[in-house]
């Protein structure tokens, strides 16, 4: 096993561990840490993937503003535990989700696993599929390039500019409305909600 | 000339829509209008009618066009057209005039008068149709214009029954007319007149040129005696007679101008348009119905108290007599016997509104009394009226009526025997009514405290008994109006037994006379009848059970038929139908709130559910 | 990276949606149960990124960020509304917002 391979499993027992370890902590804050964890997990399994821009916007806006967004508002809210009435699992719900989420696993492997082409995935010779182990991941280049309408995949944030500006500048567009809908949203809520208070 | 007509035919409607969307707090206002509008009528009426220099004038235009069918809005303005038109648009221009005295302390003027207006201008409607589609919708609207006159004081409990009566009854009878419509049109392919007629002529000359090969001809005697329900009905004739007394609950006004001089006339009218279709058995049921009716009706009238209700059943008789003319074959005099009828007994009604306007709506003769010294001229137009129904020589009632009487002893002598005690029995009810209203001593407050009528309500009286008085001389009338009835007259004057039927004639209102002299020269309050002739009395009374039956008929078994027809309703169209479907619905609603238990959680797990069911499906779970 | 296959990627995404799927299911804390979601959104992330890499191509790694876009939009608004609902009932139980039941 290769340096990479032990950083793949590491990586992916942090975000795994992080994130079970998250849904089932006590405590809102220790399962926001957790998930903290979880994340930089998944951040530097996309280091491993080359995505490196989407690993620095993940640590960015996913550990570092949505999660403190939600330390915040637990601290503000002020949940502790929760007692007794809060913590205790419903054992029939328990038993429900595992056997759902279990079923929802094994569906998504046979799917995703089961009808995966590998003429697809891979410009290599096809008889690799049967061995895992002789999966070639494509070569990649640091420059922007773009095969036919699509983009070929670079590590480059300036590819990633490239690609979003170009291609997806409509939907780039979109998501930048989106997020303003969602701040005046937010504003008026709590308005609303402060205003009722004093009401 | 169709202008003229449709000024004739719209100008009520007008009127009407007038009267009754704007006038409604104006009665005055709207007296006026409906009055100077049935002027307007006359006036124009007698223009259509001298126009035509009495030539058959025919016109028509498409009303409505459905694929391949087409029904035409037409005029026909021929004799019996001619002669009805005189007599609805005047008698109804006198009587409109009447009304302006008679409904003066009314509340509830301008109803009335619009309803008048509507009531005119469905008699000119079925009076200038030219196809029976056009006449059955005129019909029914002069059946709707009767409803609202008769219940025009609704608040009493008599007058809406008596309108409902009318307008049910009606239905029993037009329902017939729609199925001799729908098979005329079956058997001509048309419904118009003119069509139907030259239809029926060329069969009838083909079969007369060609022996070997006839055609069949298409006329039936079920159509026709469907096609005279219609008449039935409108008429008041045998079997649907009991609306028409009921409906003098209405004002006396429309009692004379619907129930005795037009509306009820409009059925012999209809006979006399579609005469060419009948067969000589319809037309001798017919002449035996007619003649029955004259005789029941005599019966019927001979023992009543209510003045109105008399001269209902006066009408039914004379009625009877005209529908016994069209069974024998003479529509000319079936024709001239409405005309004259028309003057005589809308005097007759109107001089008995005059008497009930003087007596405080006072109906029951046994409370009058005298009243000929109180008003003179109302007693002795009204005597007029009265000699001439009784068919006293030389006024108008003894040549339309004789005439049918002797053209009856020629050609059929039941009907003639019938017709002859009818005739008897009209001079002696009609005399019975005169002595005791008119004669004697006053019997009762108002009928002391009584006083002559205004002008306006005598002058129609004065002009009705003139006519009464030279209506029979048919020479004396325009052609163009007459012109329907005189071959008719001729034939009959053609006829054997002149004088020995003048003889009979006579001597029938001389029976009438006497008798009623010696029977009500002198009366209390009670009829001496009663008292005489008890049993004969509660017969004549019980107008044999007519009523009675049909009370039962409705009580006993249409009642329960409706109740079950109900019952079934209630169960398979309002309960498995409606319900059904209704329920089907509900039950998947059910279904859908089941899932909604307000848990967040259980969302979640309908979420994933349906991820399974679409992951199964992908994966080929299903067998795809 | 000689044995790691996007196989072992996408098994590790669908793992991490499975827990995140049972945080939501399980969890009754309103709180936890939107941390879940975002952990879901994540193990999505990684497929679409494991995809795009292996082949070679930039578009599902641009979508990634749409979803982080997104992802950060309903966290917002998410939590305004929990605040605005904590002050109306006094609690973040899923159990409390009931109002459609019975």
């Amino acid at each position: 096993m290769s340096g990479p391979d032990l950083l793949f499993y590491f990586f992916a027992t942090l975000s795994l561990g992080g994130g079970l370890l998250m849904v089932f902590s006590r405590h809102p804050v220790s399962a926001a840490l957790f998930m903290i964890v979880s994340l930089v997990g998944v951040a530097s399994l996309f280091v491993l993937l080359d995505a490196f821009f989407l690993a620095i916007l993940q640590v960015l806006v996913y550990a570092g503003a949505v999660m403190v967004l939600f330390l915040f508002i637990i601290m503000l809210l002020d949940v502790g535990p929760g007692g007794a009435k809060a913590s205790r699992l419903k054992f029939i719900s328990g038993v429900a989700g595992l056997i759902s989420v279990g079923l929802l696993v094994v569906l998504l492997l046979d799917l995703g696993l089961g009808s995966m082409d590998c003429s697809e995935c891979s410009a290599v010779e096809c008889d690799a599929c049967g061995e895992s182990a002789a999966f070639a991941w494509p070569e990649i280049r640091d420059e922007t390039a773009a095969n036919g309408n699509s983009l070929i995949f670079s590590p480059s944030v300036k590819a990633f500019g490239f690609g979003l500006l170009a291609k997806y500048m409509l939907p780039l567009q979109v998501a930048g409305f989106l997020l303003l809908a969602a701040m005046v949203g937010v504003i008026i809520l709590s308005k609303k909600s402060t205003r009722e208070g004093e009401g | 000339m169709e202008t003229v007509a449709f000024i004739v035919l719209l100008l009520p409607l007008l009127s009407a829509c007038v009267t009754l969307l704007f006038l409604r707090k104006h009665g005055n206002v709207a007296a006026l209008l409906s009055v100077a509008t049935a002027g307007g009528i006359l006036a124009f009426s007698l223009y259509l009618i001298f126009a035509g220099g009495g030539e058959t004038f025919a016109w028509e235009a498409t009303w409505i066009r459905m694929s391949g069918w087409e029904l035409s809005f037409g005029f026909l303005m021929d004799g019996p057209a001619r002669l009805l038109l005189f007599v609805v648009s005047f008698v109804g221009f006198l009587i409109h005039v009447f009304s302006l005295g008679y409904m003066a302390d009314d509340d509830a003027k301008a109803r009335y008068f619009g309803g008048l207006s509507i009531f005119m201008f469905s008699m000119l409607g079925i009076t200038l149709a030219d196809n029976l589609i056009m006449i059955f919708v005129f019909w029914e609207l002069v059946g709707f214009s009767s409803y609202l006159l008769i219940a025009h004081y609704y608040s009493t409990n008599e007058a809406a029954q008596a309108s409902k009566k009318a307008f049910i009854v009606n239905r029993v009878g037009d329902f017939g007319f729609l199925i001799g419509i729908v098979l005329t049109y079956w058997a001509f392919d048309t419904v118009n007149l003119v069509e139907i007629e030259n239809q029926l002529k060329d069969i009838v000359s083909w079969n007369l040129e060609n022996p070997q090969n006839q055609i069949l001809n298409p006329v039936t005697t079920a159509l026709c005696l469907a096609l005279a329900c219609g008449f039935i009905g409108k008429s008041a004739q045998f079997p649907l007679h009991v609306w028409l007394p009921d409906a003098m609950a209405g004002p006396t006004p429309v009692s004379a101008l619907i129930h005795a001089a037009t509306m009820v006339a409009a059925g012999i009218f209809l006979l006399v348009r579609i005469e060419f279709l009948f067969t000589a058995q319809a037309l001798s049921l017919i002449a035996i119905l007619g003649a029955g009716m004259g005789l029941y009706a005599g019966f019927c009238a001979l023992v009543q108290r209510d003045i109105k209700k008399i001269l209902a059943y006066s009408t039914l008789s004379q009625l009877g007599y005209m529908a016994a003319a069209f069974g024998l074959g003479m529509p000319g005099l079936a024709l001239f016997h409405l005309m004259t009828h028309a003057f005589f007994k809308a005097l007759m009604f109107l001089g008995s509104g005059s008497v009930i306007h003087a007596c405080h709506h006072e109906q029951d003769i046994f409370n009058y009394g005298g009243l000929r010294r109180k008003m003179p001229l109302t007693a002795y137009t009204f005597l007029i009226g009265v000699l001439a129904i009784s068919g006293v020589n030389f006024l108008s009632g003894y040549f339309s009526k004789d005439a049918i009487l002797l053209s009856a002893y020629n050609l059929n002598i039941p009907v003639f025997v019938l017709l002859y005690a009818g005739a008897i029995l009209t001079a002696l009810y009609m005399f019975r009514l005169y002595f005791i209203a008119f004669e004697g001593e006053a019997r009762s407050k108002n009928a002391k405290n009584a006083h002559e009528s205004p002008t306006l309500m005598t002058a129609p009286l004065l002009v009705l008994a003139f006519l009464s008085v030279i209506g029979g001389y048919h020479a004396l009338f325009p052609d163009a109006i007459v012109g329907a009835a005189v071959p008719d007259l001729t034939v009959v004057a053609g006829m054997d037994n002149h004088l020995w039927m003048i003889v009979l004639g006579t001597l029938a209102w001389i029976i009438g006379i006497v008798g009623a002299k010696n029977l009500y020269g002198k009366v209390g309050q009670t009829d001496p009848l009663a008292a005489k002739a008890p049993a004969f009395f509660a017969l004549c009374r019980s107008k044999l059970f007519f009523d009675d039956i049909y009370d039962f008929y409705v009580r006993r078994i249409q009642d329960p038929f409706a109740r079950f027809i109900e019952v079934m309703e209630m169960l398979f169209i309002s309960g498995l139908m409606v319900r059904g479907s209704a329920g089907i619905a509900g039950l998947f609603a059910l279904l859908g709130r089941a899932c909604y238990l307000g848990k967040i959680h259980a969302y979640a797990f309908w979420f994933i559910f349906g991820t399974l069911g679409f992951l199964a499906y992908a994966v080929g779970f299903f067998g795809n | 990276m000689n044995t790691i296959t996007p196989h072992h990627f996408l098994i590790l995404a669908f793992l991490l949606f499975g827990v995140g799927f049972l945080g939501v299911v399980i969890r009754r804390n309103v709180l936890l149960v939107l941390m879940s979601l975002e952990l879901m959104l994540n193990g999505i992330n990684v497929a679409l990124v494991a995809f795009s890499r292996a082949g070679a191509n930039l578009d599902g790694s641009i979508f990634v960020f749409f979803i982080m876009t997104v992802a950060a939009a309903e966290v917002s608004v998410g939590l305004a509304l929990l605040v605005a609902l904590y002050k109306k009932r006094k609690s973040i139980f899923t159990e409390d917002m009931n109002l459609l039941g019975n």
